[in-house]
């Protein structure tokens, strides 16, 4: 198993900062998703070892990593806080955080120099950090966290304050990274951004883990949830009008192309009701599809469920 | 022996970070203000001191001052300059990373600071022009070196005790036992630095002190042990502050304020 969290809490004095939390994934990319403030940092140092679990055990790639300095050779981190320092140039700061994995200082430099390539920031890599845009001190940090080939890839906020063309740049590179068959975990509060690297995700609110798994297994869970639904038929209204009678909708909708869209708290009982209606030929319908479709409204919906707001 | 062979990459690396203008001024500063001190002596005084007084001078200001200064400058901040500038988690997620960067910024204090020590020790004994110059110099070189190894090691510790308010803890600390306590022919003085390379220079440049008439109270404040017993309980004592402060970075956990919160 890539990691396996057990009922892990962690407190700060009376503060919980992860709140009975119990999970395993296997190997491939996963994103951490919460808003601020949810406890992803907390996590991701449980994860590398920074901190212990108040309560509950962690193990990353089948080892304690509080306790074990041979699991640190195989994970990178990059951490949410910059953390640089300003008066070293990149393949300098690289390079010394690459010997501190053990490296000799020619095969240090070697590693670090192929890590900066990937990056692309061979050209910049003897400028004083403290010259670099943001963008590219984002790239040196992710250099930093490659440059000794960890099998497991920790990214805390990676995309945090880069402009569109340095996140397509990160995007790019962390798709390459997952190709290559290696495993990934990438902390963000912004969706868009873990749904462009994996469907696999965990959802933090408040602590604690509100879910977990494909964007698929969410859904499942979320087949009760109340929903809003769009369906493509011959005869909108007349369906509207059923759905209303049979108290299977809270709201409709026709829009000026004809797709009819429905609100319900009983998305299984209004599936039901449809293919029953198709298998009857009563309607034509062509399209039935659940607006929840990207990460986003999932993301949302289980917010709105937590927070008690459905 | 994975610690080991990180040691001098934290070392070089650090090294290189701090060859610059600002602290290469501070270590004239601190190599020239001994000397400054003394020749001003001199030159008030209008003769040279007998050597037991010049000797016991350029102990106060250069071992006991301008060293202590350095290590302090150097080995406090050495954790706290890390969590306060972010840059500890980048270390602390390498294997060992934590205890090479402590050995490694150890050695560098100790390696800025032993020629502040050597430079301003040199440069007293000259502007003193006092007898028994070589030999003043030698034994204070001597205690350069001790101080520097020991003190490093202590202000390293309470730089990881209290990192938060390490230069605080570390002149607090600094005055209530190295320049207070150690004057107090009490228990607590066999604790302090400053005791044992008071004993030292006493022992070394043959004092007499009156502890051939075997006074507890003296034996307190100048020690009747000899000069070896001294060395041992500095370098065991040094151990013992590396020691503690290798054990508080592996069990305490560190992490930046914005990174703990939740």
């Amino acid at each position: 198993m890539l990691l396996e969290l057990e009922t892990v809490t962690r407190l700060y004095g009376t503060v919980i900062g992860v709140n009975d939390v119990t999970l395993s994934l296997p190997p491939g990319a996963h994103g951490l998703l919460g808003p601020n403030g949810a406890g992803k940092t907390t996590l991701l140092n449980l994860i590398t070892g920074q901190l212990s679990p108040t309560i509950g055990s962690v193990r990353v790639l089948g080892q304690r990593p509080r306790s074990s300095h041979a699991l640190l050779q195989r994970i990178g981190y990059l951490p949410g806080s910059e953390g640089m320092y300003a008066d070293v140039s990149a393949i300098e700061w690289i390079t010394y955080l690459t010997r501190l994995h053990g490296h000799q200082a020619a095969e240090a430099r070697r590693l670090a120099l192929r890590a900066i390539e990937r990056v692309q920031l061979s050209e910049h890599m003897d400028r004083k950090i403290s010259t670099f845009s943001r963008g590219m001190r984002q790239r040196a940090r992710l250099a930093q966290a490659i440059a000794h080939e960890p099998e497991f890839l920790i990214l805390d906020e990676p995309f945090s304050g880069l402009d569109p063309i340095a996140r397509h740049s990160m995007t790019v590179l962390l798709q390459q990274w997952i190709s290559a068959g290696r495993s990934l975990l990438v902390s963000s509060h912004v969706l868009y951004e873990i749904e462009s690297l994996t469907r696999s995700f965990l959802l933090l609110s408040g602590g604690r883990l509100l879910a977990s798994g494909s964007v698929d297994d969410v859904h499942h869970l979320l087949a009760d949830m109340p929903a809003e639904v769009r369906l493509r038929v011959d005869q909108p209204r007349l369906l509207a009008e059923e759905l209303i009678r049979d108290e299977l909708v809270d709201s409709v909708r026709i829009e000026v192309d004809g797709e009819l869209h429905v609100t319900t708290q009983v998305p299984s009982r209004l599936h039901r009701f449809i293919s029953r209606a198709v298998c009857e030929d009563r309607f034509l319908v062509t399209e039935v599809r659940s607006a929840d479709d990207s990460l986003q409204d999932v993301f949302n919906s289980l917010m709105k469920f937590h927070r008690g707001g459905v | 022996m994975n610690t080991l062979v990180r040691i001098p990459a934290v070392f070089l690396f650090e090294w290189r970070r701090a060859s610059t203008a600002p602290r290469l001024a501070w270590m004239v500063a601190l190599m020239v203000f001994p000397p400054l001190l003394l020749a001003l002596m001199r030159f008030t005084a209008g003769s040279a001191p007998p050597p037991e007084v010049a000797a016991i001078l350029v102990y106060v200001l250069s071992p006991g001052v301008a060293c202590m200064m350095s290590v302090f400058l150097w080995a406090t901040p050495a954790l706290s300059a890390e969590l306060e500038g972010r840059s500890w988690v980048y270390l602390a997620v390498r294997p060992h990373g934590p205890l090479a960067v402590l050995l490694g910024k150890y050695l560098v204090a100790v390696s800025w600071s032993i020629p502040v020590g050597l430079v301003s020790s040199a440069s007293a004994v000259v502007v003193l022009t006092t007898g028994r110059p070589l030999y003043i110099f030698a034994v204070e070189s001597a205690l350069v070196v001790l101080s520097c190894v020991s003190y490093s090691a202590l202000f390293l510790l309470v730089g990881v005790i209290a990192p938060k308010r390490a230069m605080v803890a570390g002149i607090v600390y600094a005055i209530i036992f190295e320049v207070g306590l150690a004057m107090v022919p009490a228990a607590m003085n066999l604790l302090t630095v400053q005791y044992r390379l008071r004993c030292l220079l006493v022992d070394w440049m043959d004092f007499d002190v009156g502890l051939g008439s075997e006074s507890p109270v003296l034996a307190m404040y100048f020690g009747n042990h000899s000069a070896a017993w001294h060395i041992s309980m500095l370098l065991l004592m040094t151990c013992g502050y590396l020691a503690a402060a290798a054990i508080l970075l592996r069990y305490r956990e560190f992490t930046a304020a914005s990174e703990t919160d939740v």
